[in-house]
């Protein structure tokens, strides 16, 4: 039966893997994009992707592009396998109602 | 870790959410912009076509075919600050392969065809771009595509009912239609 996970359910956390989950596989998006589609600030959403990163779920990508520093943030194979697991979770608990 | 059921709906919900907002946000970004691009050529293109004669018809198409390839690049662009993949290099070769292929069997079927007329061949064109359309919105770049079929139908009943002002049903209908589509996907979808 799949188990809930911790760090995936914080409530930014879980939007952050939703939004990186929704992209094609392989593609990543830009900081301030994600920053602005899930309307939280820049130090918020920092800490929440340092702390998916650190679990592996996610990883960060620092370029330079016309010579500006840009980040890109991708999910990992283990992140969606993770998040898919919690959202079976999730729907497991609903199903009991 | 225990959550009650009530919880688990509002997670659920949440991530529906999120996800139908990411994948929209980022498919009406270039969309929406594309389509009007499109609707601007067309209008431009075909009402020319309907009141002008001579040269001065084929220059303007030319005029606006590159304006067009332009401004699709400056999209594509705009369109890969916000999202990238480092791997679609693949891709990229396949939607141009897909369309210079399009455009050869396209040149083959009017050679083949041959005798046509303008409004003829204007259907051939239209009716490969539009293939062209589908292919792209459903194998590789994962865009809508019924306008595509909507823009088919009414070139088709234009050609066949009202002949005499094809090219304005064009490009007032499918152009204008366009250009008021991605108006709407723009700002109120």
């Amino acid at each position: 039966m799949p188990e809930l996970n911790e760090i995936v359910h914080q409530p930014v956390r879980l939007r952050i893997m939703a939004a990186l989950v929704a992209l094609e596989p392989g593609n990543e998006v830009d900081f301030t994009y994600l920053r602005d589609l899930l309307a939280v600030t820049d130090g918020n959403l920092g800490a929440h992707l340092r702390k998916l990163e650190e679990a592996g779920y996610i990883t960060v990508n620092k370029v330079f592009i016309d010579r500006k520093p840009r980040t890109f943030v991708t999910v990992t194979a283990d992140g969606r396998q993770v998040f898919h697991e919690h959202v079976a979770a999730l729907q497991s608990i609903l199903n009991r109602k | 870790m225990n959550i009650s059921p009530d919880q688990a709906e509002e997670a659920l919900a949440d991530i529906q959410k999120i996800m139908q907002k990411t994948r929209h946000s980022i498919a009406s970004s270039s969309f929406s912009t594309s389509l009007m691009i499109t609707g601007i050529i067309w209008l431009t293109g075909f009402v020319c076509t309907q009141f002008l004669t001579g040269e001065i018809v084929v220059y303007i198409w030319i005029g606006m075919s590159i304006l067009g390839s332009i401004l699709a690049s400056i999209l594509g662009s705009r369109q890969s600050r916000l999202v990238r993949n480092p791997a679609a290099g693949a891709t990229t070769k396949r939607v141009l392969l897909t369309w210079l292929l399009l455009t050869i069997y396209c040149l083959a079927a009017i050679v083949v065809a041959w005798p046509l007329d303008g409004k003829q061949m204007t259907i051939f064109i239209v009716l490969f771009v539009m293939i062209g359309w589908t292919i792209m919105g459903l194998s590789l770049l994962f865009t809508p595509v019924w306008p595509s079929v909507i823009l088919v139908a009414l070139v088709l009943a234009g050609y066949f009912f009202l002949p005499d002002f094809f090219y304005l049903i064009i490009g007032i209908l499918g152009g204008g239609g366009m250009i008021a589509l991605g108006l709407i996907i723009k700002y109120r979808w």
